[in-house]
């Protein structure tokens, strides 16, 4: 780590001091869940483990549970992706480019979502379910969490629609192109980038989703971080849980990858309002 | 997200009459979806606690909910540690994000991109490994524990299952949108107010008090709205890092719908919850609608 500002040349300190406490308090908690998760032995009090490996990998993946809430989690991220995306990106396409009566305000109602206290609308919710017999059903939690990548699916391709250079889609539909080819090769291929990680951040905030999953789809339904909480709550093997941690780590690490675009300086923050 | 309505610069929407029905169609969907799943049941949460049956079957207008929530000694405990937490917690928030805020709006170079890549890294870490780190870093014999041992000192009393535990949680969980929020807000104070305020002899502080916080109390405000939002219903964190009793909230109400297999009680602290939060909620619609329509 370079210790002075190129264009500066005094010390940094200030920029020393909180690189310093951030990587004690982000890095450092996330380090040791690593290193448990390829510890065989760690015994208080030794400060490094006294012995490395994989074993509880093999171990963790020859769970069948793990294995069952792993497989559902993928089905139901994408389940829930697939129809988001079916739903939202028409909407969000006529949002962008349409003329309707109410499109200002049913645009802005989809904030309604994320202005309330999301466990109470939870069981709000729930209470509902109840009377429908969706409580602990695969498609409940499908509705539940669609409900969640509304905002997210319409707010975002609406941008990327609308940052479409309209003067190339005249242009082809100038020379003859009908309207859906001019969709499929002019505005597709410049929304494209950023409708993808639109796509890519609801699959991965649906695999993390917890709350939902764990009111509505309880008993029946163990997604792979409500297996972790009961993983935490009943202080098994303590590498099980580092292990799937690390695993579970990894999509999101590809979200972070892939979310740099979207997340680019103040864009995301104005988006919830600053 | 952020060009919605940029629309003095070209014609944002197509004026072709013909096309109004497809619109409306269009957006159906998940404008209906929205409305059964989230206006429907905040409403019905509303009605189905103030009209309901009483002993008789009778329907008629009946509080007794909410008389029971606010005569409930242990609910109103649960609601005191909510309303500790998410104050303590906003508190924190702006003690630790401002500073970092400002900082990172006024350097550059590589050292704060790399105290902003870190200040924005918790936003991709899921909060069941958050839970998990910190049980293994300031649990009962955890990390800090060792490292304390191996230097002679004692262990700390862990936050553990205390109402710490979720505080440090969600401070942690909450840090990277209220940085980002902060710094969003901090890019409206131009670099000339602060160096005309430093060449007439102003002080940090006194240019941190009387140009930057005016110009970016609205941030603040934003910032801890969308904190108080979060954090006053939030569950996994505290079910999993905060006592059993009293309970915030989240899990008071997951307990009495699920465990006490009480909805009617659940929905009235639902409610309850709602009502808390009412006014952050409208001000968060207010500042991103009047943001959008920029």
């Amino acid at each position: 780590m370079s210790t002075l500002a190129p264009s500066r040349p005094r010390t940094d300190w200030t920029g020393i001091v909180f690189a310093a406490l951030l990587s004690a308090a982000i890095v450092f908690p996330l380090l040791v869940v690593g290193t448990w998760a390829f510890t065989e032995v760690w015994r208080y009090p030794n400060v490094i483990p006294q012995q490395f490996g994989l074993r509880f990998w093999g171990q963790t993946l020859g769970r069948p549970d793990v294995w069952g809430s792993l497989m559902l989690s993928l089905q139901l991220s994408t389940v829930v992706t697939l129809l988001s995306a079916a739903i939202c990106l028409p909407a969000a396409y006529a949002f962008a480019r349409m003329d309707f009566p109410g499109r200002t305000f049913l645009f802005f109602s989809f904030l309604a979502g994320h202005a309330f206290p999301k466990f109470g609308l939870l069981i709000a919710i729930a209470a509902i379910f109840l009377q429908l017999n969706l409580i602990g059903t695969f498609w409940g939690v499908v509705l539940i969490q669609l409900v969640g990548t509304l905002l997210f699916m319409i707010w975002i391709p609406v941008a990327a629609f609308q940052s479409v250079d309209r003067r190339m889609e005249e242009a082809a539909r100038d020379v003859g192109a009908g309207p859906f080819r001019v969709f499929w090769s002019v505005t597709l291929p410049q929304a494209g980038p950023t409708i993808a990680a639109a796509v890519l951040l609801s699959f991965v905030g649906t695999f993390y989703e917890t709350e939902g999953a764990w009111l509505i789809g309880a008993p029946g339904i163990r997604t792979m971080p409500v297996l972790m909480i009961s993983f935490i709550n009943n202080q098994m093997v303590i590498q099980f849980g580092a292990v799937l941690s690390v695993m579970l780590w990894v999509p999101s690490f590809i979200a972070l990858m892939f979310a740099r675009r979207v997340i680019g300086g103040g864009a995301f923050a104005r988006g919830f309002g600053a | 997200m952020t060009e919605l309505a940029e629309g003095g610069a070209r014609p944002l929407i197509e004026k072709t009459g013909s096309r109004r029905p497809t619109g409306l169609l269009l957006v159906a969907v998940p404008v209906l979806l929205m409305a059964w799943l989230i206006i429907w049941p905040i409403f019905n949460a509303f009605a189905r606690t103030v009209w309901r049956p009483d002993a008789d079957g009778d329907y008629g207008f009946n509080l007794s909910s909410y008389v029971f929530f606010f005569s409930d000694q242990y609910s109103i405990n649960n609601l005191t540690i909510t309303l500790w937490t998410t104050g303590m917690c906003a508190l924190l928030l702006l003690v630790i994000c401002l500073p970092i805020a400002i900082y990172l709006r006024f350097s550059h170079g590589r050292l704060p991109a790399y105290v902003q890549a870190l200040a924005i890294f918790p936003m991709f870490v899921p909060s069941i490994i958050l839970a998990y780190a910190f049980i293994r870093v300031l649990g009962p014999n955890g990390m800090v524990d060792i490292l304390l041992n191996s230097v002679g000192l004692p262990k700390i009393r862990t936050p553990y299952l205390t109402p710490w535990g979720p505080v440090i949680g969600l401070v942690w969980d909450n840090i990277p949108l209220t940085v980002l929020i902060l710094l969003a807000g901090l890019g409206s104070v131009s670099n000339q107010a602060i160096e005309a305020a430093r060449d007439v002899g102003a002080r940090r502080l006194q240019v941190f008090w009387y140009i930057i916080l005016p110009r970016i109390s609205n941030s603040v405000l934003v910032a801890i709205s969308f904190a108080v939002l979060g954090i006053f219903s939030s569950f996994t964190l505290p079910y999993l890092l905060g006592p059993a009793s009293p309970e915030m909230m989240g899990p008071f109400m997951n307990r009495t719908f699920r465990e006490v297999n009480d909805p009617l009680n659940a929905i009235t602290q639902a409610v309850i919850t709602f009502c808390f939060c009412i006014a952050f909620g409208l001000f968060y619609v207010r500042s991103v609608a009047r943001n959008q329509g920029k």
